[in-house]
This record gives C-alpha cells, sequence and structure tokens, in this order.
C-alpha cells in the first residue's frame, strides 16, 4: 500500500511537473512578476500577480507577442526593499526575464530600478513618489509609472475642493512617501490657488485609535479634511469620527475609499465621501476584460482592486510594444511603448485588438483598464481623475476633473 | 545565477556583521539588546549621506562606526544600570525612536521619501560580475576582521570580564570590579559593527528609507545567532550564512512542491523559514556551533 500510494505521488507530481518543462523548450520571452504578496501591500499583490499572469495569457493565447510566448516568473518583495531586491537578482539573474512588472510601494520600487537600469530591462511599477521620475532613479527612461503620481492626485483633490466650494481644508496623512505625498501636493496647489491651507496632521501606520489626531483636526473646524491614507486607517479614523459626530466633508483616494471601506462601515458612516481615483475606465472594453479576468481568479469585483487593473495594463502594454518593435530587445521595446499607449492611433483595448491593428499596418493606442495610460516624457501617466461620491452604500461617479 | 549568489552572499555577510556586534554584547556580555537595528541605520544613514556630499568611502565608513558607537554611549549611561529585562525594553524603544526621528527630520534624511542614488562601494567599476565581487570580498574581508578581533577579545583578560558579567555580574562586584564601565565599551563596540553593516548595507542597496529599518532587521540578526549558536563567534558566521539560505533558498522550494501557485507560494516560503525556527530550537536548542559541554 505504501508503495502505491508513493509511486502514486511521483508521478501526479511529474505529471505536474511536465508542463512547465515542455514549456521550456520553445523560447520564449520572459518577464518578472514581483508583487506585494506578503506585507503592508499584501491585500493588493495577490491580485497584482494574478492579473499579470491573466493578461500573459491573453497574449499567448492570441498567440504571443511577436511570434513568442511570454512567460511570467513570480517574486514576493514583502513590501520591503531589501527582500525586494534579493527577489529582484533572483529573476535577472537565474530565471533571466527581460522585463520586471508590478513593483508597488515606493520604496520598493527605488530600491529595485538601479538593479532594472544596470541589467538594461524596463520596470513598470505602480509607486507614486516623484524620484522615481529623474535621475538618478529614472536616468535611462527604462521606468514606467502605471500610477498617478502623489502631486496629481494632490493636484486633483484641489481642483474638486475648488468645484465643491470648500473654503476650510484641513488634510490628514499616513506617514510614508504616499500619504504625505498627497497631502503635500493638495496643498501646493491649494496655496497656488491663493487659499489658505488649514491644520496637517500626519499620523503613524498601525494604531489601534486616531482619536488624538482626529480631536487635533476637528479642533481647527474644517469643512472639509483631505486624506493621504489607505484602507486599514482610513477605516478607524472614519468611525471613530462617526461615533464624535462632528460634521465634516471627505475627500479619500479611491484605494481607500473603496466597497470595502463601506462593506466594513456601512452606508451610515460613508455616506456624502467623495472619493477620487485616477479614472479606471469602467466603462471601457479593456476594464471589461479585466473586470471579467479579476472576478473569475480572485472573486471580487475588479473596482476592489485599482493596482491590479495596472498590473493588466503593464502586461498587455508591454506585450503590445514587443509586437510593434518587431523585436526582443529592451531599447527597441521601449521605444514602442509610447507608440503603442498614446495618441494619436486607433483605439484599442485588448492585445489581440492589437495585433490585428499593428499587422494591419496601424497605428495603435492602448486605452487601458486603470486608465487612459499616455505616458509621458518622464514615463508617468496623468490621468483624469474621476470623482465618486458614496450614495447610499453605493459609490457613484459624478464628474471628472483634468489637471 | 553566479551574480545572484554573490547578492545573497553579500546579504549574509552583512547580516554576520550585525550578528557579530550581536554576539559580543549578548552572546559574551550577557547584554540584551533588542535596539540593534537603531545603529544599523545610524551607520547607514551617516555613511550615505556624507557619501552623497563626496566625503570618500572609507571615511564614510569610519564615521558610520564613529556614530553607531556613539549613538551607543548614552544609551549605555542610562540604560546599563537597568537589569536585563528592562534594558532589553529600552533598546527596543530605542531602535524604534531611532526610526521615527529619520522619518521626522526630513531636513536631514529626506523623510519618508528615503535617500535614492547612495555611490556603490566600487562606483568607478561597471556593474556586473567583477563588481560584485570586489564588493563581496571587502565586505568579507570585513567579517573576518571583526570575526578575528572578537576571537581575541573572547581570549583577553576583557574577555574573561565580560564573560563573568554575564554569568554572574554579582560575584563580579564583589571581586571589586565595575561592570557597567566593561558593559558601556561592549556597547559601543558592539554598536560601532552594527554601524559598520549599516553603512554596507547602504551603499549595496543605494536606496534608504525608514521603512527599511523595523525591528524585524534586529530579530533576523537574533535568529542567526540563536541557530548559530550563542556565544559563539563562528556561530555568527553560520547562523547568519543559515538565515540567508532559508530566507532565499525557500524561494525555490516551489520547483519542488507541485500544485501551489505563485501566489500561496509567497505564504509557504515564510511558514518554511518559522516551521525551520521552530525545529532548531526544538533539537539544537545551544545552535549549530553552540557548546555542547554545557
Amino acid at each position: 500500500m505504501t508503495t502505491h500510494r508513493r509511486t502514486l505521488l511521483a508521478a501526479s507530481a511529474g505529471l505536474l511537473a511536465a508542463p512547465r518543462f515542455a514549456r521550456a523548450q520553445a523560447e520564449t520571452f520572459r518577464i518578472g512578476a514581483l508583487n506585494p504578496v506578503t506585507g503592508a501591500g499584501s491585500p493588493y499583490g495577490a491580485g497584482m500577480q494574478r492579473m499579470i499572469v491573466a493578461a500573459v495569457e491573453a497574449i499567448n493565447a492570441a498567440g504571443g507577442a511577436n511570434g513568442r510566448r511570454i512567460e511570467v516568473f513570480s517574486e514576493d518583495t514583502q513590501t520591503a526593499p531589501q527582500a525586494a531586491v534579493l527577489a529582484a537578482k533572483k529573476l535577472i539573474e537565474v530565471n533571466r526575464v527581460r522585463a520586471i512588472l508590478g513593483t508597488w510601494s515606493s520604496g520598493v520600487s527605488l530600491a529595485v530600478i538601479p538593479l532594472t537600469n544596470d541589467a538594461d530591462m524596463i520596470l513598470m511599477h505602480t509607486s507614486g513618489a516623484p524620484a522615481l521620475s529623474v535621475p538618478p532613479a529614472n536616468a535611462r527612461h527604462l521606468g514606467y509609472r502605471f500610477q498617478a503620481t502623489n502631486d496629481r492626485f494632490g493636484r486633483a483633490f484641489a481642483e474638486i475642493a475648488v468645484k465643491e466650494g470648500f473654503r476650510r481644508p484641513a488634510t490628514m496623512a499616513f506617514n510614508n512617501a504616499s500619504g504625505i505625498g498627497n497631502t503635500e501636493g493638495f496643498r501646493r496647489a491649494w496655496a497656488a490657488k491663493g487659499f489658505q491651507n488649514g491644520v496637517h496632521v500626519v499620523y503613524e501606520p498601525n494604531q489601534p485609535s486616531y482619536r488624538a489626531e482626529l480631536l487635533r483636526v476637528l479642533a481647527t473646524r474644517p469643512d472639509v479634511i483631505v486624506m493621504g491614507s489607505f484602507l486599514p486607517d482610513t477605516t478607524i479614523i472614519l468611525r471613530e469620527w462617526f461615533q464624535m459626530g462632528v460634521p465634516v466633508k471627505w475627500i479619500i483616494p479611491a484605494w481607500a475609499a473603496n466597497p470595502q471601506l463601506v462593506q466594513a462601515l456601512g452606508p451610515a458612516v460613508t455616506e456624502g465621501i467623495i472619493a477620487v481615483d485616477s479614472v479606471s475606465n469602467e466603462g471601457s472594453p479593456a476594464f471589461a476584460a479585466y473586470d471579467a479576468a479579476y472576478r473569475r481568479t480572485m472573486n471580487q469585483p475588479g473596482l476592489s482592486n485599482v493596482y491590479a487593473a495596472m498590473t493588466w495594463d503593464m502586461a498587455t502594454t508591454l506585450g503590445l510594444a514587443i509586437e510593434q518593435a518587431k523585436s526582443f530587445e529592451t531599447a527597441a521595446i521601449n521605444a514602442a511603448i509610447r507608440q503603442v499607449a498614446n495618441p494619436p492611433g486607433e483605439g484599442v483595448s485588448t492585445f489581440a485588438e492589437g495585433k490585428a491593428a499593428i499587422a494591419a499596418g496601424r497605428k495603435v493606442n492602448y486605452d487601458g483598464a486603470s486608465s487612459v495610460l499616455d505616458f509621458d516624457e518622464f514615463g508617468d501617466v496623468t490621468p483624469d481623475f474621476g470623482v465618486f461620491f458614496i450614495e447610499r452604500g453605493q459609490i457613484v461617479r459624478k464628474y471628472v476633473v483634468k489637471i | 545565477m553566479t551574480a545572484y549568489l554573490l547578492a545573497i552572499g553579500i546579504m549574509a555577510a552583512i547580516y554576520v556583521l550585525l550578528t557579530l556586534g550581536l554576539t559580543l554584547q549578548y552572546g559574551l556580555t550577557g547584554l540584551v539588546n533588542f535596539g540593534h537595528v537603531g545603529f544599523f541605520a545610524i551607520g547607514a544613514y551617516a555613511s550615505a549621506l556624507l557619501s552623497l556630499q563626496g566625503v570618500p568611502l572609507p571615511l564614510t565608513f569610519l564615521a558610520a562606526a564613529l556614530a553607531a558607537a556613539i549613538a551607543a554611549w548614552p544609551i549605555g549611561l542610562v540604560a546599563l544600570r537597568l537589569r536585563e529585562d528592562y534594558f532589553a525594553v529600552v533598546t527596543l524603544g530605542f531602535g524604534e525612536t531611532v526610526r521615527l526621528a529619520i522619518t521626522s527630520e526630513g531636513w536631514l534624511t529626506n523623510g519618508v521619501q528615503g535617500i535614492p542614488g547612495i555611490p556603490r562601494l566600487f562606483s568607478a567599476m561597471p556593474v556586473g560580475l567583477p563588481e560584485a565581487l570586489a564588493t563581496f570580498a571587502v565586505i568579507a574581508l570585513a567579517c573576518t576582521v571583526a570575526a578575528l578581533m572578537l576571537r581575541r577579545i573572547a581570549a583577553s583578560p576583557f574577555g574573561r570580564v565580560i564573560g563573568a558579567i554575564r554569568d554572574n555580574e554579582d560575584a563580579l562586584k564583589a571581586l571589586g570590579k565595575d561592570p557597567a564601565r566593561f558593559k558601556l565599551q561592549v556597547m559601543m563596540l558592539g554598536s560601532a559593527l552594527a554601524g559598520i553593516a549599516g553603512a554596507f548595507y547602504g551603499h549595496y542597496i543605494t536606496y534608504l528609507s525608514p521603512d527599511q529599518f523595523i525591528p524585524l532587521v534586529t530579530f533576523y540578526a537574533w535568529m542567526a545567532m540563536i541557530m548559530g549558536g550563542v556565544g559563539r563567534v563562528s556561530g555568527a558566521v553560520v547562523g547568519a550564512a543559515l538565515l540567508m539560505a532559508f530566507l532565499e533558498g525557500t524561494r525555490f522550494l516551489r520547483d519542488f512542491i507541485p500544485g501551489v501557485s505563485e501566489v500561496e507560494m509567497a505564504s509557504v516560503r515564510l511558514g518554511a523559514v518559522g516551521l525551520a525556527l521552530v525545529l532548531f530550537t526544538l533539537f539544537r536548542p545551544q545552535g549549530l556551533m553552540g557548546d555542547y559541554r554545557k
């Protein structure tokens, strides 16, 4: 019996391993999915990784990019620069990947980008830190940011505050590069409009209560509180604010003010919150394709993970760029990224569509699931921002602001 | 593959230096330092900031060691009069204080945005295998010097005094020695080692931000020391190498475990590291290089 079971185990292990070896026969274009599967980014990392794999499956189903299948090697950054550097080294040296996709926090991206630069490969990330646009980090123009910079988010917040007629804004920021980037961006833009900034409170992560910080802010009687925050802390802050019963409006980035927040707090607390997101084209066919893939693998709506939409776009953009470049060289692919992502050109929303258009000799413009995805000279996207109001537990898009 | 192994080797060597500092403090003297990462951070930032001002690298390393040692001095004065468990709490607090200070003092450290573009150890050489090899060689040399120094200390009269502090401080006092002075020296020397480790770390990763200096770094050094064997210089070396082998080696587990998805693997990996540590403390409580005569 023992022998029998062991044989079975060996056989099934062999079967499972077989496609891996079989696949290794044909030459592939290898990419690394380097995502925050554990650590602070863990709410997003798994979805991000799965969406890179899903988008690559779509590319391979359409016959691959420039005739080659794309093969994904996945690693975990643990949302820590040190672990990420070793993981990136492994992807580069051992797996011989040719591009790395999906680093999340700015600290990780800033630590990984010197390695990808030195290895002459493209890094696509979702980090907000301004330092990633310019030298030394982006000296070789191989870095692409699929997320609006925190500063741009802040500018969008200021536009919205003006439009909504607020006069006494206070700001609260989670103490990291992203949180402070949002609120600093807002305060600069707000001051540039000739208005007076209110109190600015920076709070530490992982606190069980933010009552003291809230009291400091509310004591100045603001009419709106602009947040640079994440989901866990926003949940606690809003719950405590509601218990205090002080009327105030909120402008919160959409990665914090999302369906999970409404689910955790209920419609009464979240009523009237303004959530701001770089427009994920929910109406667009690209978003529909992404959403279907996300629901299939993660069993959740695609809107619940804005970063997964970005990684979906990363893989698709890279695939299209390879197709356009008719080459597997980094320089050629890098030159082709703006060609396939930016206007002018025929709007396409999937890899298959784009491949067909490129084959027909037309210039394409990929409109992504996360935004329309047009890169400026720094490799940053400047998306439009969707303004959502939470009404009776529903997150409803009201209008769009441009900066 | 070679470059990846070298990268692991460099990180392991940095942890060897950190662990050697801890071995001196805890293994040889019995000081429970839970704030090791604070001195590591001070060294990293001191060397990085100075090198960005154009100070040549050997000098910045000296400055890193000095800064960490000087930071240990007031801690020593205040805390060395505390009994060990209280001392542990104070040092833990110190480590966190350093991180918060780095976060808050944006004028100096660029706060949470961090410092990018720190020069590499051999910035004149192009990036590649020779450069990695040279970096590794220098760090390995530093580890060797530190290990030899520690051995020398352990065998010296000074070493016998600190050993006595660890084993029975009251008896030592009865003999007319002043443990506080020795503890202070040990604290500063061990912290200087952590500072040098930090300098190597900064010039290797080339980007520093406060969130890299969480208490986990301290406990990695503790894990390395415990696995290798407390109080053994060779234990620090073996333990740090083993820790890296666990942390990085588990990345390759996926190739041997079929049916586990890439995402699940990340959790399996950390689980495997934890399991290995538990098994270690169960079956080899003295550590690999530990003293089995006791």
